[in-house]
This record gives structure tokens, sequence and C-alpha cells, in this order.
């Protein structure tokens, strides 16, 4: 059988492909994890995504959804080979229905580009991913991804209405409906969010929207010890103060922070947090106070910014610092292992101090910084690649973060999802749901095409 | 051995931020079409990976317009990365036709457009006048000498007035050689020698390919200036009257983003008149789709990238200025309704 040629019927001549050069291309994403796709296809409706499953399942050819590749767990990476998806060609908005405050979109579309969208009518879809620029809105559902304003808004879950999903025989069904609550059954949408692509393609999806704050403002507080900075975080919850953001960012963060944009130039400190507050005028002015005695007696410093391009400056460079500590030290570079562990909030402060002697104990330079507010710490370490006695350090190291995040009863991956590259922990932190996991996995994929070898199911 | 830098290959970690401002990948869509798949290319070479026509389509489709180097977080320079590794293909011999013809015309005929005929016949009218010595030097650049006189002739017409002549026998500047992968040390050392025989300090350039390659690939021994900076330094001599004209302006990406030259010629234009943005501009600016060999090896591309290009310019505007003539070419070529002149000649209409 020529599998290509049949790919080729479907999609069309130009949109399947064996070229050699695209299977490597195809064969990452941003994390270690590698596998070669025997084919890609770049489908443009649902309608070919049916035909293509059909055709796959048929054959036990494995399937692999990719969005952007922007993945830091190997989930758009096809490690049984077989056809890689490339869905970021499906990228219209499909409708703004600002009356029922929802829009459609199809799963190719960036994330920015829908709130630029909306932003002129003054709405906003709120998971804010530090990827905004450049991931699709696909994968960030797909991973139920979420960013830095998730201590007050949640993550993107919360925001998913309906999704039109291409089950594994091709079959296309609807999750959800268009109405802002259902009891309607089982709830499939939330069982797709978060699925990775092993449970079907997510073809379309109606998502939530919320009205703009009328007013924003960003603290920055400075603190001697991370330790510190986890403190003020723990009592700013407490006294009420729900933060639409709460960043930290650790002493080699802020450096890097410094050197990728000077213009921002946050003050040298042991710890930073960044606090952005939001609501109306008033309420932001009464939030910023509480904030302001909270940290008073323990920050050695506190700004404030209401400038509105001062605050995306600051904003645009926090997103993209993960991959800017080369900018610091040119033979260094981050590698996307164990970085993204969840904890609940209040043992940030015994993380922070748990992660410097993982750091020690490994010599392995390691930037924290992360959604503080919902206990995600993002651990960048960064490593000489061309030495190899470091990625062994480096594996270890990771391990151990996983582990300790684990032992705190938190999470391996709070937005970046498992993937293949924390699969291994899964038993570990899920226990028997992972077996539940696994039913439904058969139930709804018998042939296991489906993104093989992905979640540990 | 391949030679390739390694370590400036795998500085970049995929995050894919890049994604968000290449051009090349709005349009093309397959992952190799962009500065993340060219990266990969290139490592996959250094590791084996069979050179075919995708492989090359994959990293000479690159404008080298340079908004991925300029975004990207880790600090990358994909620009320098995809030069280094055409240049190491060619070096085994591994190019496209549209490189080899390239080639091929610039060492026979010592202009990137292969024309015999006499590179200096713009002067016509300036016959007896060129100086035999100056500090400074009109550096013309292939594309103006032979498709754009009459650009050439307002810009001489302007800088005749100063120390400023032009080299006897000027030669290409190197800059598409350098782009696509060939050596251009023979055309420098030629343009350097003739420098020196003319006791001149500073080249003055009107094309924004032969700025960068005269700060990038000559040693360092000389000045160089767009015209637009020599003519800021110069706007109170030139008695230039007041336009009345709206025009738009493009940054060509080898001027702007790449050499930082931004405010020069918008000081120029809003001396003469009112200037309207277009949508992207400055560092953000799109590029006109001709750059780094795309236009001679891709003009499908190439074009349709224009075509995005004009869909930028403002409403209500009578000009669009350039300052290149590479960019001139290909944005009148995209079909620009809005009428396409080189900022000179805008100078030279405020000096009639």
């Amino acid at each position: 059988m020529d599998v290509i040629k049949k790919l080729q019927k479907i999609v069309g001549i130009d949109r399947a492909t064996t070229s050699p050069v695209q299977l490597y291309c195809y064969s990452s994403d941003s994390s270690q994890i590698r596998g070669t796709p025997d084919y890609v296809v770049r489908p443009q409706n649902t309608e070919q995504v049916s035909q293509l499953m059909r055709f796959a399942n048929k054959h036990g050819i494995p399937v692999t959804a990719r969005g952007a590749g922007t993945g830091l767990a190997g989930g758009a990476v096809a490690l049984n080979g077989g056809i890689v998806l490339d869905l970021s060609g499906m990228d219209m908005i499909l409708d703004i229905d600002i009356n029922n405050l929802q829009v459609a979109i199809e799963p190719g579309v960036i994330h920015s580009r829908l709130n630029k969208a909306l932003e002129p009518k003054g709405f906003f879809f709120p998971p804010d991913p530090g990827s905004s620029e450049m991931c699709t809105l696909g994968g960030l559902i797909a991973n139920n991804g979420s960013g830095m304003r998730t201590v007050k808004y949640g993550t993107t879950k919360n925001y998913v209405l309906d999704l039109e999903v291409v089950m594994a025989d091709g079959s296309v069904i609807n999750t959800g409906s268009k109405t802002l609550k259902s009891s309607a059954g089982y709830d499939l949408t939330r069982l797709m969010v978060g699925s990775e692509g092993t449970l079907g393609i997510i073809t379309k999806a109606v998502l939530k929207i919320l009205p703009l704050p009328k007013a924003r403002t960003v603290m920055l507080a400075s603190f001697k010890t991370p330790e510190l900075a986890g403190d003020v975080v723990v009592k700013t919850l407490s006294a009420g103060v729900i933060p639409s953001a709460c960043e930290i960012l650790d002493r080699v963060t802020v450096e890097v922070l410094n050197a990728y944009d000077p213009n921002i130039a946050i003050p040298d400190a042991g710890a930073t947090i960044l606090f952005e507050l939001d609501g109306t005028k008033g309420s932001v002015q009464e939030q910023a106070k509480v904030v302001e005695i909270v940290c008073k007696p323990l920050a050695s410093g506190i700004r404030i910014a209401t400038d509105r391009e001062e605050m995306e400056e600051i904003w645009s460079a926090r997103r993209l610092v993960g991959a800017a500590i080369s900018r610091i030290n040119p033979n260094k570079v981050r590698v996307y292992v164990g970085e993204d562990i969840g904890v609940p909030i209040k043992e940030i402060p015994r993380m922070l101090k748990l992660v410097q002697s993982i750091s020690k104990e490994f010599d392995l330079s390691i930037m924290t910084y992360g959604h503080i507010g919902d206990g995600n710490l993002h651990t960048g370490m960064c490593i000489d690649m061309l030495d190899n006695e470091q990625w062994e350090q480096l594996d270890l190291a990771a391990d151990k973060i996983h582990r300790t995040a684990i032992m705190l009863g938190g999470t391996v991956s709070a937005e970046h999802g498992i993937g293949s590259a924390r699969s291994r922990y899964m038993r570990l932190e899920r226990g028997d749901a992972l077996d539940v996991m696994i039913l439904i996995k058969r139930a709804l994929d018998p042939k296991g095409i489906l993104n093989p070898g992905k979640l540990g199911v | 051995m391949f030679d390739l830098d390694l370590r400036s290959i795998l500085k970049c970690v995929r995050c894919g931020a890049c994604r968000s401002v290449c051009p090349v990948l709005e349009e093309i869509r397959w992952e190799s079409a962009g500065p993340r798949g060219r990266m990969l290319v290139a490592h996959g070479i250094s590791q084996g990976l069979d050179v075919d026509t995708d492989v090359l389509d994959s990293l000479n489709t690159c404008m080298t317009c340079g908004m991925c180097k300029q975004m990207c977080p880790a600090g990358a320079n994909p620009i320098s990365v995809i030069e280094n590794t055409r240049r190491q293909l060619v070096m085994r011999g591994e190019m496209t036709e549209a490189q080899r013809k390239l080639n091929e015309r610039i060492i026979q005929s010592g202009n990137s457009l292969g024309e015999m005929s006499d590179r200096h016949a713009w002067l016509g009218g300036y016959d007896g006048v060129i100086k035999e010595t100056a500090g400074y030097v009109y550096f013309v650049g292939c594309l103006g000498a032979y498709r754009y006189p009459e650009s050439l002739v307002a810009t001489f017409d302007v800088l005749s007035h100063f120390d400023v002549t032009i080299l006897p026998d000027e030669v290409c500047c190197g800059s598409p050689l350098n782009r696509t992968g060939f050596e251009s040390a023979e055309m420098i050392t030629h343009n350097a020698e003739q420098m020196h025989k003319v006791h001149a300090h500073t080249f003055i350039t009107s094309c924004a390919g032969c700025h960068n390659t005269l700060i990038q690939n000559y040693s360092g021994e000389f000045e160089v200036m767009h015209v637009s900076e020599f003519l800021e330094q110069h706007l109170s001599e030139l008695e230039l009257k007041r336009l009345n004209l709206t025009v738009t302006y493009h940054d060509a990406c080898h001027l702007g983003r790449c050499q930082g030259v931004f405010d020069a010629p918008r000081k120029v234009i809003t001396a003469v008149c009112d200037l309207k943005e277009m949508k992207t501009n400055r560092e953000n600016a799109r590029c006109c789709g001709g750059g780094g060999g795309v236009r001679t090896g891709y003009p499908d591309l190439s074009l349709a990238l224009a075509k995005k290009r004009l869909e930028e310019i403002p409403d209500g505007v009578d000009y669009l200025i350039t300052s290149c003539p590479l960019c001139t070419k290909n944005l009148i070529e995209g079909g620009s309704d809005t009428d396409v002149i080189d900022l000179m000649e805008l100078v030279r209409l405020a000096m009639e």
C-alpha cells in the first residue's frame, strides 16, 4: 500500500510529505525527546482530519498531533513513527461572540493573536502562557497550559466550553455546548483538555472569554532570600488579595532579564516578586496598599509600575526569560528538563530551599522563576551542551526535583504537560488513578494509534 | 570534515519564538522554512543529513532579514548559522542552480546583474567633474548603476557639492556572494585598493545590502555611512524646500534592523515633507521579500512577500520611500499602487 499517495489524496499533494528534511524538522519539540515520523501531513479542515484518522486507524498507523511544536515534554514528538499532523495551518478565528462571552477557534490559532483580536472589543482570554507569541491554542488546550494569570483566573480547562474532536476511528464529536454551564453527563470536555492528543484530535474549540479589567498595576518587591519572598506570597494570599499574576524571579533570573532587556532594570536581589493587580482603579489601589503592608517588613525594596508600556515590557521579557540564560553565559544553554513542578502554595518556601540544595548537590546552576502564586515553579537548568558529564548531572537533578515535588504533595507538571519526558512519574504521582486512565485510553483508542508512548498510558 | 560552529547552532533551544516573526515561514508553513527548522537542518547537516533539494530550499529561502535574530531570547544568530552553512555546502559543490549562476555572473562581470556595459554610464553628464581624491566615496552599487541611474544621479547631484567622489573602478561590494555562500575576497580587496587610490576614509552608501556588507565584511579600516546619515549632518547647507507631500518609509532590513539606521532617513524625510509610518516599521519592519538571494532564487516567494509588505502602506500617502534599490525593485514588481521612489529622489524634488 502506498501510504503517502493515500495521504496526499486526502489533503492534497503539497500537504503531505515524506521528504527527509521535513521528517527531520518535525522530529523534535523544545524538549530533549526525539522521534522521527514517517509522514508529515498538514490538514486544512475537520473532514480531512476525520478521513486521515479513519485511514490511520484501519491500518494501525500512529498519529501525533502537533501545533507549533513549542511543547517542553515531547508531547508532539512521534515516538513510534507514523504520521505527524501539523495543525498549525488550521488557524481561523471562526466567531467572536461577545454577547455569549465566547469565541470559536480552530486549533492552529496562535494564542496572542486571539487576545489581539479581542482587545479592541474590551475582552480577553485569560490563560497567559510564556509562549503566547508562538504556541497554538490547540496545543494549549491539549496540555491544559496556563501561565502567569492562573492564581486569579485558573487554567485553560476553566475556559473550554466545547471541543470538536476527531476520535481514533475518524468519527467526530462535540464534547460540550455553547452554554456557560452544563451538567449533561460525563464532562468529556475536561477529559480531552490535557489529554495531549492521546484520546482524539481537537479540530475546533469554543472558549469562554472575560471583560478586560479596567486597571492594572505591577509591583516589584525585592527580597534578600527566596524563602522570604515565598513567605510574602503566602501572606499576601491569606490577607485576602488574589493578584492577577504573582511571579518569582531568583537572582540569576533577574540578571538574565536585565541582560535580555536592559530597559526594565530590575534591582539585584536574592529574589524578586512581580505582583500584578487588576480590577477597577479603586480596587487596584486597595490591593496595592495591602501588598505594600505585607511586603514592607520583609522586602528590601518595592517599585510600582503603572505605565502600560513599562508593564508590557516587563511581561514580554518575563515571558521569554526561560530561553535567555545564554545572554549571561554564552557557553550555557537552557535545557528543558524538570522545569515545571507544582507544589501546594504553603510548601513554596520549602521547595525553593530544596531546589537550592539540589543545585549545590549536582553542581548545576538552576535559575528559578515561575508562577509562585499558584505553586508552579520553573527550575531552569543550564549546561554546556558539549559536556557529557553535565548532561548526566542534569538528568539526576531533574529526577530529584520531580520526586521532591511529589513528596511535598505536588506535581511533576503544572502546565507544560507530561508527554514522554515525564511519563515515568505518572504512577508515582497518580497512583491507581493511572489504571483508570489506561482503561479510558483503551476504550477510546483500542488500537493505540493516538500519540503512543505518552502520559504513561 | 564539516566545519560548522556547533556551539552557535546549539544556542537554539527550539522554543519556537522565531516562528512568530519569520515572514517566510508564514508563507510556506512547513517547519523547514522557518529559523528553527533551518537551525535544525544546519545541525542535521553537521551530523550527516543528506543534502537534497529540500535541504537547499530550506537554507536558501531565508531572506536574512534578521527578525529571528532580533527576537531570539537565547541570543542565537540564525543568519550567521545559515550563511555559514550555505558557505560550507558551496565549498562541497552543493548549491542551487540560481546560486551557481549568480556566482558566475558576478565573477565574469563584476556585478550581480551580469552586465558587461560601462558601470559608470549613469555618469554621462558629469564628465570632468569627478574629483580625483576626496575624503568620502559614494559607493553606488550594482543595482543602482545598472537599473536605477536616475536615483544615482539624484544622489550624486547632492553629494557632489561636498568632499565626495566615486571609485574609478568600483566592482560589486560582495554582498550577493556573501549572502549566498561564496567568497568575495577579491572584490573586497579591489574596492579597498580603489579607496586608497582616492585617499578616502569613508564609504557613503545608498543600498542597504552594500551598507551591511561594507561594515560586516570589510576590514573596518573605512568608515561607512548611509547617504541619509551624511545628509542629516548637512541638512542646513542644502536649502531644501518644503514639499506638499505625505510619504511613508520602508525600512530596509540590512540598513535598519541589521545596522540600526532608523532615524537618519526619517529626519531627512521630515525635513522636506510629512511622514506617515507603515504598519510595521523600524525594528519590526517586514522585509520587502528580496534579501538573502531569495529574489534571484525564489522569485514567486519573493513577490508574494513583497505584496504582503505593500499591504502595510498607510492610506493617503503620495510615495513609498525606500533607501535600497533592491527593496525599490521588489516593491515595484510586487505591484505597488503607490509610487515607489528612493529617498534621494525625494530630496532632489525638494531641491528643484
